[in-house]
């Protein structure tokens, strides 16, 4: 039971979702300049804060990695840059659906949307370089590395909207918004929170059976021959 | 109301459908990666 205390986060994480997005779809005024579509405000900046913060855990972790050598670091990596991953590719096609009906394009070489296109890039490679890599020590080096530098993009997508001229709109936060939309942002804020830590603490779990396997092993040499039966 | 953006609910449900969609694809894939562990 103790190991299941992440479902009870994640389903109150749910419920929080749920009531945000309900009141956020039809009790919240529209907004002042784009009317209803200001809506998915409620959905896309949750997404935003949260998938940027798994990332922030996921540089934590491959320092963590790198510093110790130990698996549970190691699938904590996994965890966070798979579900940050998802995170940032729903923020992609949140951000395209609301920029069409404001901006009149689905997508735009904008710094904000160009930086946040190059993460999922970055994160994705460290995905797939630890799918192609078998020996647990080679692959927790390697990915913690390109993880950290995956990372160095986290901060510029943040900074992004104050650094360039860009068509997207500068930080959202409780001051930026109007009062009525303040409580719904704030809830589906925290149930995104909880929900993604739930994905990530059961994928850290699933994950760790597997990499102490893979650990615990010993290293075999490489086969340069097919093995023979001796008759 | 002047300069407000009319309509574009479908941008909306779009937005809350793929993300629900997406949020409850991956808890499902998560438990069926847990009862194969």
């Amino acid at each position: 039971m103790n190991q299941r205390w992440e479902i009870w986060v994640g389903l109150l994480g749910t419920v929080m979702l749920v009531w945000a997005h309900y009141t956020g779809l039809f009790v919240s005024p529209p907004e002042a300049m784009m009317g209803d579509v200001g809506r998915i405000l409620y959905a896309h900046v949750p997404t935003a804060w949260v998938g940027l913060l798994t990332y922030l855990v996921a540089f934590i972790a491959a320092i963590g990695a790198l510093a110790t050598g130990r698996a549970a670091w190691d699938a904590m990596v996994e965890a966070t840059v798979e579900v940050g991953l998802l995170l940032n590719v729903l923020l992609l096609i949140q951000g395209s659906l609301w920029a069409k009906p404001t901006w009149g394009v689905y997508w735009t070489w904008d710094p904000r949307l160009t930086t946040c296109a190059i993460m999922v890039v970055a994160f994705g490679v460290v995905l797939a370089l630890r799918r192609q890599i078998d020996a647990p020590m080679r692959r927790l080096t390697i990915s913690s590395v390109a993880t950290i530098i995956a990372f160095v993009n986290v901060p510029i997508v943040y900074l992004s909207v104050k650094w360039w001229k860009t068509l997207h709109q500068p930080y959202s936060s409780p001051e930026t918004v109007d009062s009525a939309m303040v409580t719904p942002l704030r809830v589906a804020a925290f149930g995104m929170l909880f929900l993604a830590t739930a994905f990530v603490v059961r994928r850290w779990r699933i994950g760790l059976v597997a990499l102490q396997r893979d650990f615990e092993a010993p290293d075999l040499p490489e086969a340069s021959a097919p093995l023979k039966v001796e008759d | 109301m002047t300069g407000m953006i009319q309509g574009g609910w479908e941008f909306v449900w779009l937005v809350y459908g793929i993300t629900w969609a997406g949020l409850i694809g991956y808890g499902l894939s998560l438990a069926r990666k847990d009862a194969r562990a």
